[in-house]
């Protein structure tokens, strides 16, 4: 029983101990995001209706529109019809 | 700013919900006092009069409020936005700064981590300015959508009020974006200077391993004139700040150090008083058990390193406090003080493990002379390398050549790779013949002390201290992080920590059990290991040119999350959830506690339902907490219905039988069908029950068998209490009785009989059945009733004697199974004839007759 628990706990912590930030791809097809981390500037494709965990610190991100935004790594942003809203 | 201005700015930024809410409200009115105060200043005393009836006023007023909303806003948004540009270029000048300072590469490594832990501030400064636009950005995407899509070429062309504020919005966007451009730019530049400082930092590094000097050259007699003029500059130093101190913060000077030495007396005499009995080694014992020569081994190197380190920062923070010290002499004193710290630290370590007054307890089997001079040799290493670390600091506050620094620090390894060597000759074991049981050790500690001599000796002189310094102080950490790892796996061990001091004083003063006590122990042996590991890690990197910052940044890092793939753990958030479980759980079963004892105590509560109400209340305790502690450790409760799945899809193949009993349990929990204590026949097993968890019940059988019932058996199966409802309960002792006795009489006797025993009831009373009349015996049955049906066995034995006895003395017989045999002779001669027979016939013929 007590074994159970702790499987049972250390699954609930990785299922749920997710801090970063993630996007989610509203959109019907996949779009395209610029993340800026540290000295790192990468391209993050998000496929139609996926979501993503990216950015653990805080990072620069530009938006399928072109937008600019900051993140300081606990937001959600939600891409739908090419701009992005973080929540 | 103007006052529209103001309230504009904060207008701007409110979200566009409320905004909406309060247009029509109270703000276009503020606004409007705001505007005729305004023009009832410009047309100088005279205040145009505002009248609730004068609609045409409040109409134009409204309208002018308005315009002055759009203005004010476009105006705040534009000034917003420089202030930010103006905070971005102030931080930029800071990263150009640092940047500079960097690439000049003059830089130590201690310089480095300072401008790398500013440059991360820096990134959070950068970071928080283009947060800050966030709102407004949201503001503008949900105007520019509120205008609707741009037409298509062949569809009607908008109005031009339509275009202009498209076109406005796209271009308040674009400056927006572009001053976002120049944060991230920043943040770049920031990025690839921290990789480059990291890189400076490695090479630095490298370079000072690597370098070689010729040592031949700097042992000339200009090395010895400038040692002697060193001595000198340092002795005038001291004597001028004594002279200094003397003359002018005496009192201070005395007064600190009266403190400082207050406070480590302190920390002496309470570690001895609270800790002594833990660390001072009982020469009266004569064989004192492996943890106890551990722990004092550990505790003995560890306080009274403690106190002295304590006793020296405290004097230097009280130093520093009443400005006694001067910078030369700041650094002079903190050069001292490490230098006894590490002296008096490797000597308590080396006295503890090899104790060569009290051979009995040592840690380690060495002979008591080869103890003494171990001793001696690792203190003398222990301050040659620090006296090298002191000289180079004084060469460094000094000012001295290069070629006195690189003399003495020559002259330093090379003396401690012979130091080490020697220690490599002593022999901690010998057999009979006097040969060293330790060759292995003792050929690894030679090579060990090799390598710096040789260094020193081919010029890598900061390859050769570097190695010395690892050797001195890496290894004193390392001996007493193993005495402390140690200590704590035989604290783990069972039983031993019952036997300790502590477990001792539980037991005494709290009146803990064994087993508790021993939990303790084992919760004890990991804070041990944890504390060791806390305390040792930082030490040993900080040895090897990791800097503090650098350890804080992980630590920080690691407390607030690391990445594991896309998941970021969060210790802190973990921790926490532990703890606030933990606290929620011990205040629901304190409430559980309660409840059961001062509300569910009182008489009327069936016991049965007082059980289930406790059992309730601890699972859903156990819920509420683990809910809570989800939540606390900063899990998304959303995020588990993907275990919740996964759990559905398990419950349907695997887990199908134990949600069964889980949910019969309940049910068992609701209904009640039986308590703990009742006497129940489920199937096979009959027995008294014993506890009633959530999936099984505990029955333990008449022997002694405790029989793990799983609760759905019990449900879905007829279950048979004999104590449901009351203990009443009806036995039968059947008896039977001989024909020739006399039937009524016999009634009478098992009557009387039942009657008699003080367990049986009088009510409903005792009855005689005539049962039957059997093939030999009259059978009775004697038919009692029992207040408690428990007493069932006591009460047959009783009965079944006393009817024997009362059936003796009254001559009435328990007959044994009895047959008439009737044998019918047609043709066969009966014995009688057959008797006859054999007297009339003689012998021969009788034989003859008899062979047919």
């Amino acid at each position: 029983m007590k074994k159970i628990s702790v499987a049972l706990l250390a699954m609930l912590v990785m299922s749920g101990a997710a801090s970063a930030a993630s996007v989610i791809n509203r959109d019907a097809e996949p779009q395209t995001i610029v993340v800026t981390e540290g000295a790192d500037k990468a391209e993050l494709t998000v496929g139609a209706g996926e979501t993503l965990e990216f950015c653990a610190g805080g990072c620069f991100v530009t938006m399928p529109n072109g937008d600019r935004q900051a993140l300081t790594g606990s937001e959600t942003v939600e891409i739908s019809g090419g701009v992005g809203t973080i929540k | 700013m103007s006052c529209e201005a103001k309230k504009a700015t904060w207008f701007c930024q409110t979200d566009l919900k409320a905004r909406h809410k309060w247009m029509s409200g109270l703000f276009a009115l503020s606004f409007r006092l705001c505007l005729i105060n305004k023009l009832g200043m410009r047309v100088g005393d005279r205040l145009i009069p505002y009248g609730v009836g004068n609609w045409r006023t409040a109409l134009a007023q409204a309208i002018f409020a308005v315009i002055f909303t759009v203005f004010a806003c476009n105006f705040a948004r534009a000034d917003f936005v420089e202030e930010q540009r103006a905070l971005l270029s102030a931080i930029q000048t800071k990263v150009e700064k640092a940047v500079s300072q960097v690439n000049a590469g003059d830089l130590d490594d201690a310089k480095l981590v300072s401008v790398r832990s500013s440059l991360d501030q820096l990134v959070k400064d950068a970071l928080g300015v283009a947060v800050a636009f966030r709102p407004q950005l949201e503001d503008l995407n949900k105007r520019i959508s509120a205008l609707g899509p741009v037409p298509a070429s062949d569809a009607p062309p908008e109005t031009d009020v339509v275009k202009d504020e498209r076109a406005r919005f796209a271009n308040e966007k674009a400056s927006i974006n572009a001053v976002l451009g120049v944060a991230e730019d920043l943040t770049i530049t920031i990025g690839k200077s921290i990789e480059d400082i990291a890189e400076r930092r490695r090479n630095l590094f490298a370079d000072d391993l690597a370098k070689r000097v010729d040592v031949g050259a700097v042992f000339g007699s200009d090395v010895t004139e400038a040692a002697g003029n060193q001595v000198e500059a340092l002795r005038k130093i001291v004597a001028s700040w004594f002279t200094f101190v003397t003359k002018f913060k005496l009192q201070s000077v005395l007064g600190a150090t009266f403190f400082a030495l207050l406070i480590a007396v302190g920390m002496l005499v309470g570690g001895r008083r609270y800790f002594g009995r833990l660390y001072s080694r009982d020469a009266s014992v004569a064989e004192p058990s492996y943890l106890s020569r551990l722990s004092v081994a550990f505790w003995s190197t560890l306080i009274p390193s403690a106190s002295v380190t304590v006793f020296m920062a405290a004097t230097y923070y009280l130093f520093d406090y009443f400005k006694v010290l001067r910078p030369d002499v700041r650094e002079l004193m903190i050069g001292i003080f490490a230098l006894v710290a590490i002296v008096f630290f490797v000597y308590r370590l080396a006295r503890a493990v090899l104790s060569p007054d009290m051979p009995n307890w040592q840690l380690i089997a060495i002979e008591p002379r080869a103890a003494r001079l171990l001793l001696a040799l690792v203190t003398a290493t222990a301050f040659v390398s620090g006296a090298d670390n002191f000289t180079n600091l004084v060469n460094e506050i000094l000012g001295s050549p290069l070629s006195l620094t690189i003399a003495t620090s020559f002259i330093a390894t090379a003396l401690v790779g012979i130091l080490v060597m020697a220690i490599s000759f002593v022999k901690p074991t010998v057999d009979a013949t006097g040969k060293s049981l330790n060759r292995n050790i003792q050929a690894s500690l030679f090579l060990l002390g090799l390598l710096p001599l040789l260094a020193a000796l081919m010029g890598y002189v900061g390859l050769a201290r570097f190695v010395t310094q690892q050797i001195v102080v890496t290894g004193a950490i390392l001996v007493t992080m193993y005495l402390g790892f140690k200590s704590a796996q035989s604290l783990a061990r069972e039983g031993a920590f019952g036997r300790s001091n502590f477990g001792d004083l539980l037991r005494e003063r709290y009146g803990f059990e064994e087993l508790s006590i021993d939990r303790f122990g084992v919760l004890a042996s990991i804070v041990v290991n944890l504390l060791v590991l806390a305390i040792g890690l930082p030490l040993i990197l900080l040895q090897w040119r990791f800097q503090w910052e650098d350890i804080k940044s992980w630590v920080i890092k690691a407390l607030n999350g690391f990445t594991v793939g896309s998941v970021t753990i969060s210790l802190v958030g973990v921790l926490t959830g532990i703890v606030v479980f933990i606290v929620i759980l011990a205040i629901t079963r304190w409430f559980q506690r309660w409840l059961d004892g001062n509300i569910l105590s009182r008489g009327k509560i069936d016991s049965g339902v007082r059980h289930s109400i406790k059992t309730a209340f601890g699972y859903a305790g156990m819920g509420v907490a683990l809910l809570i502690g989800i939540s606390a450790a900063g899990i998304d409760l959303s995020s588990l219905a993907l275990v919740a799945g996964a759990l559905s899809l398990g419950i349907g193949f695997g887990l199908q039988n134990i949600v069964s009993n889980f949910v019969s349990g309940l049910i068992l929990l609701a209904e009640r069908p039986f308590k703990v204590g009742d006497w129940i026949v489920a199937g096979n097993t009959a027995g008294f029950v014993k506890k009633i968890s959530v999936r099984a019940t505990e029955v333990e059988t008449f022997q002694r068998q405790t029989v793990i019932l799983p609760n759905s058996e019990l449900i879905n199966a007829a279950v048979g209490n004999w104590t449901h409802r009351n203990k009443i309960g009806r036995v039968e002792i059947p008896v039977g009785v001989s024909y020739n006795a006399d039937p009524r009489r016999v009634q009478e006797i098992l009557m009387e009989i039942g009657a008699s025993h003080p367990l049986v009831l009088k009510n409903p009373e005792p009855f005689v059945l005539f049962q039957a009349f059997a093939d030999s015996s009259m059978n009775f049955e004697l038919r009692i009733h029992l207040g408690d049906i428990t007493m069932s066995p006591i009460v047959q034995n009783d009965v079944r004697f006393a009817i024997l006895d009362r059936f003796k003395a009254e001559g009435i017989e328990i007959p044994y199974p009895q047959r008439d045999l009737h044998i019918h002779s047609n043709g066969i001669p009966t014995i009688e004839e057959m008797a006859a027979v054999k007297a009339r016939v003689p012998k021969t013929v009788r034989a003859k007759r008899l062979k047919i």
